[in-house]
């Protein structure tokens, strides 16, 4: 963005965001449902990320560093609380598929120094690798943790030949020093998109999806335009009575739907199910 | 970018992309080992080959025997990325992590790029016309082999394939070939087929209201996981089924159950048996097993099975009352619960509650018969290795080919199999990487990947009709001295055969013609060329086959109640020894893909090693911390490994993963981890003489070390308070209420 581009939508820019009605009438806010009831913690997503987003293969000294590049994760608990209450798990383990939430409120793009993570209009949370100082203030101030900076000249060591003929040439090859994450295969959403400006309309729903929802095999992860009511997306947040501008949702109890540190102020834009359990098993 | 272009492009998609492209690209490919017709370079833009436009070719997945239809993106001419073909009905358009990395078989560094010869000990890469000229004095017209002399060594294979490894041993009198799998399936396929009446029924898990899986991983490395995965997905929603795991280490499945029983290992045919006791006390159950089994079962009541195995009285109880209840019910079992000296007993006595429960006819139907039985899947087993490798001792065999499978890394410690292998005279590996085996081979063939080859396939679990899986090349080749399997086989089974094979010159054609031929079966109406392309774009051919009835003459009379024992206690090796079979890495024949490598493996997130699961309170009273480095030692051989305190594990035993261990299988499986195979003591089943997996008894020693576990799990395996996994109770959740809003 030019410093005159800056200043001439200054207002704009500077909108206390989210609001309510922000995509009313607007074309795209992209989205997502995670129902962690379907999710087996079967790492097709995981895979399928590396596959489709040119996410370097670390090795094992780098990934005992925690230097992993896996943008989306399979988190595996044993409990809710902080020590666990029976001698085995009798409920099976709790799997959380973890990746950008594309907060709407931003933490780590308020702390970026020079507005390398910034929101776009269809309202992703993304990175322009080539603005990227490396400061890595934005890791620090995840409460996800989800964003993973290159420590090393990865094209150099994780691609040896001919490994690096799979690369997707719509995705980025990262370089050492920047800092990357999850970007809902913005490059995926962008080819739908200009398809469908070619064509004169919107993209529809079930268009385009994520690399991860596409793998899925239970189908646990629904992806869509929240800004279209009619998509799966849309109608998943009313039925779990998930409100994009609030942080403190009013709902039923029988309601499975919650995003991950609400209080936070975070603003989600993935809305996970709770897991379902038969108590009396 | 022009609109004609994607006009064009979506045209491709809509009809599922293949066709004239790939038939192109097929013969060009082809066409360069017949040397006959005009070599096409893929890379020349051909019609749809539009630079900057991803063009999906269909295909079939070869990564495990499931079949799943797969589609190729592909762009330039490189394939770049598989996802599931959803008009396949086993993938349904989705696609396993597994089955995601076999892009990196295909671009793998390590890829053998010309053929190896022996001389001396090494092994040295010759031309192809050499290896050939090998291959054609020991196995063309003036071969001297004669029988069984020729023996054919082969993973899980099916297809046209299988066809002419068997054309081939045929061709000299031959019906050696051997089929190997070291996670065979074959004690529990036999006794659901003594049982049940068929050894891979169809499960109609979407249909069940309530599973109990004694060990069956069916969502992670179970029998087509992709389509058990998307049942599954429908046996969670409204009306929601109830999911009941018993084993002594979670699986992925385990994992996923609303309820999991920790069992001592081989018990679990005692616990079977003691809850068919408690089910025929209901009145609709009562008298549904013959009187005197009934009469057997006596002895089996609760508190004496909860001694044998481990488990609270009361599950039995609790689990009978839900089975009356949640019907039709389904009851599976799993390599965990067959893997014993006892196993046919232990997976016949759980087969038995299906009998009871009447789940036959409405959870469990039998399949459609498969009109071209040549191109059944060949199922796999332990026995057949050891029956070669006394072939192999006595001097029976002459020249040994190999495909798919890698018995000097698999085989137990106690079978001399490398010793044995030596004394073949000519030994032949089709590889497409060098591995343990092919390493002690006198020829090495390099193969072209899967994603450059053609085949066909047929599911070893066919879900509802009947599926030939068409494999096609989603590229041209990488490696000018790579060739394929088909096409090898074919050449020389041509120079023994010429009157049969000599009209095809290389395998597409014999495929082509053979799957053609095939047309009026799909009562095809089109043309020949039509019918071919139309199988070459949608990657599958189907037949909606009547599911048949399921029946079996033994039933409930093969299960053998003795008096339930208490397991002896072995004072040497205290511990249970159970190997866990990751999803991913299989027997270990994927560990040279490092998407794979690089994967957590979900239940403890352990990547890039081999480690040993150990309860914590087991743990505790040996005082034993995450790290420490274990001495896991067998009467058979002994390994060190990490230990990872791991809760989904009964108390009294231990459990390592397969796959890891590799010594000659690249530079990302080479030195990563230990291999359990080597820990097996010589225990089998006592019915089906399989190599009993889950039977051996081991000692654990403190060696005094530490070392850091490398995992994605960070300080805390829980939650901490943090709402990151909410569970609701099923009684409270109102999945059909959700579900209405979103169709509606
Ligand atoms: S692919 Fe689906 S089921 Fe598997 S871990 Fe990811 S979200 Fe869960
Ligand atoms: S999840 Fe983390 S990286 Fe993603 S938008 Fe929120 S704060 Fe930024
Ligand atoms: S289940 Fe098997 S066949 Fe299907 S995608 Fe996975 S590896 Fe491939």
């Amino acid at each position: 963005m030019s410093l005159s581009n800056l200043i001439k939508n200054w207002s704009s820019l500077r909108v206390r965001r989210p609001y309510e009605g922000q995509y009313k009438g607007k074309d795209y806010k992209w989205a997502m449902v995670i129902d962690l009831d379907a999710c087996t913690g079967c790492n097709a997503c995981t895979t399928a990320c590396y596959a489709e987003n040119n996410l370097p293969v670390v090795g094992k000294e780098s990934f005992a560093k925690g230097q992993a590049m896996h943008w989306i994760r399979i988190e595996r608990y044993w409990g809710p609380g902080d020590h666990m209450t029976e001698e085995f798990p009798q409920r099976g383990a709790q799997f959380l598929p973890m990746l950008c939430q594309q907060c709407e409120a931003a933490p780590c793009e308020v702390v970026c120094p020079v507005g390398a993570t910034h929101h776009t209009p269809d309202g992703l949370n993304s990175q322009v690798y080539n603005r990227c100082i490396g400061s890595r203030y934005c890791s620090a101030n995840c409460p996800y943790k989800v964003r993973y900076f290159n420590w090393w000249q990865y094209p150099e060591r994780a691609w040896p030949n001919p490994l690096e003929l799979q690369l997707n040439p719509d995705v980025t090859v990262r370089s050492k020093g920047v800092m990357e994450k999850c970007t809902f295969c913005v490059q995926r959403l962008t080819e739908a998109k200009n398809r469908a400006r070619t064509e004169n309309r919107l993209v529809a729903d079930g268009e385009v999806t994520t690399a991860c929802a596409q793998a899925c095999p239970t189908s646990a992860i629904t992806f869509g335009n929240l800004a279209n009511e009619k998509s799966t997306v849309a109608k998943m947040w009313q039925a779990h009575q998930i409100k994009l501008a609030s942080d403190v949702q009013e709902k039923d109890d029988t309601v499975r739907g919650y995003r991950i540190f609400e209080d936070l102020r975070t603003y989600p834009s993935i809305v996970y199910l709770e897991q379902v359990r038969d108590l009396e098993a | 970018m022009s609109s004609r272009i994607l006009d064009r492009r979506d045209f491709l998609r809509v009809l599922g992309i293949g066709g004239a492209a790939a038939t192109l690209a097929g013969c060009g490919n082809t066409s360069i080992e017949s040397g006959k017709e005009l070599v096409m370079s893929y890379v020349q833009p051909e019609d749809f080959v539009v630079p900057g436009v991803g063009v999906y070719y269909a295909s079939t997945c070869t990564q495990c025997g499931s079949g799943c239809g797969i589609m190729g993106r592909v762009r330039e001419g490189r394939i770049l990325k598989l996802e599931g073909n959803p008009q396949s009905l086993i993938s349904a358009g989705k696609i396993c992590g597994l089955g995601q990395a076999g892009v990196q078989v295909h671009y793998n560094p390590d890829r053998l790029r010309t053929p190896l010869m022996r001389e001396g000990d090494t092994l040295k890469p010759v031309s192809w016309e050499k290896a050939q000229a090998s291959l054609n004095s020991r196995l063309g017209p003036a071969s001297t082999l004669a029988g069984n002399q020729i023996a054919f060594l082969t993973g899980e294979i099916s297809g046209h394939q299988k066809v002419m490894v068997e054309a081939l041993l045929e061709s000299f009198g031959s019906d050696n070939h051997v089929v190997y799998d070291a996670l065979s399936t074959v004690t529990g396929r036999a006794a659901s087929k003594a049982v049940i009446g068929e050894s891979l029924p169809v499960l109609k898990i979407d249909q069940a209201r309530m599973i109990l899986s004694f060990g069956n991983d069916f969502l992670g490395s179970g029998v087509s996981p992709v389509y058990m995965a998307a049942q599954y997905a429908r046996f969670r929603k409204a009306p929601r089924g109830t999911l009941v795991q018993i084993e002594p280490r979670m699986t992925l499945t385990g994992a996923n159950a609303d309820r999991w029983y920790a069992i001592k290992p081989g018990t679990e045919g005692v616990f079977a048996l003691g809850l068919a006791h408690a089910l025929l006390a209901h009145e609709s159950y009562a008298h549904s097993l013959p009187a005197e089994l009934e009469a057997a079962l006596k002895p089996y009541d609760k508190d004496t099975v909860s001694e044998v195995t481990g488990v609270h009285a009361e599950a039995i109880p609790h689990l009978a009352g839900m089975l009356w209840e949640k019907s039709p019910s389904l009851v599976l079992s799993g390599p965990s619960a067959e893997g014993h000296v006892r196993g046919f007993n232990n997976a016949a006595a759980i087969q038995l509650l299906n009998l009871i429960l009447n789940n036959r006819g409405r959870s469990l139907l039998g399949s459609a018969v498969h009109p071209f039985p040549q191109l059944v899947s060949a199922t796999g087993s332990y026995s057949a290795l050891v029956k070669l490798n006394q072939d192999m001792s006595a001097g029976r065999v002459q020249t040994l080919l190999l495909v798919g499978t890698n018995p000097v890394f698999t085989a137990p410690t106690f079978l001399p199999f490398a010793n044995n292998l030596s004394k073949v005279p000519f030994k032949v590996a089709f590889v497409t990487q060098l591995d343990e085996t092919a390493h002690q081979c006198d020829l090495v063939l390099p193969l072209l990947s899967p994603l450059e080859d053609f085949g066909t396939h047929v599911a070893s679990y066919q879900p509802s009709g009947v599926e030939v899986q068409i494999q096609q090349p989603l590229m041209e080749k990488l490696y000018p001295e790579t060739r394929g399997f088909g096409d090898i086989l074919l050449e020389l089974v041509k120079l023994r055969r010429p009157e049969v094979y000599k009209a095809f010159p290389d395998y597409y054609s014999y495929l082509k013609t053979a799957v053609t031929k095939a047309k009026p079966v799909f009562k095809a109406t089109t043309g020949d060329d039509e019918f071919w392309e139309d199988a070459l774009r949608s990657g599958v051919l189907r037949l909606d086959l009547p599911a048949a009835a399921l029946e079996s003459k033994e039933g409930a009379s093969v299960v053998q109640v003795d008096t339930p024992r208490v397991l002896d206690t072995d004072v040497h090796y205290p511990f249970f020894f159970v190997p866990s079979v990751r999803a991913d890495l299989r027997d270990g024949r994927h560990a040279n893909l490092p998407w794979l490598q690089e994967s957590p493996d979900p239940l403890t997130t352990v990547v890039w090693d081999s480690w040993v699961d150990i309860h914590p309170k087991t743990a505790n009273e040996m005082q034993i911390r995450e790290g420490d480095i274990l001495e896991v030692q067998s009467a058979t051989g002994s390994m060190r490994a990490k230990a990872y305190l791991f809760p989904g594990i009964q108390p009294d035993t231990v459990s390592m993963p397969l796959g890891q261990g590799h010594t000659a299988y690249g530079r990302y499986a080479d030195g990563m981890g230990v291999n359990p195979f080597k820990l097996f003591d010589p225990m089998f089943d006592e019915k089906t003489g399989e190599l009993a997996l889950y039977a051996t008894r081991v000692i654990i020693k403190k060696t005094g070390e530490n070392a850091l576990v490398v995992k994605d799990e960070g300080p805390t395996s829980l939650q901490q308070n943090r709402k990151l996994v909410a569970t609701i109770g099923a009684d409270q959740a109102q999945l059909a209420k959700e579900n209405a809003h979103v169709t509606e």
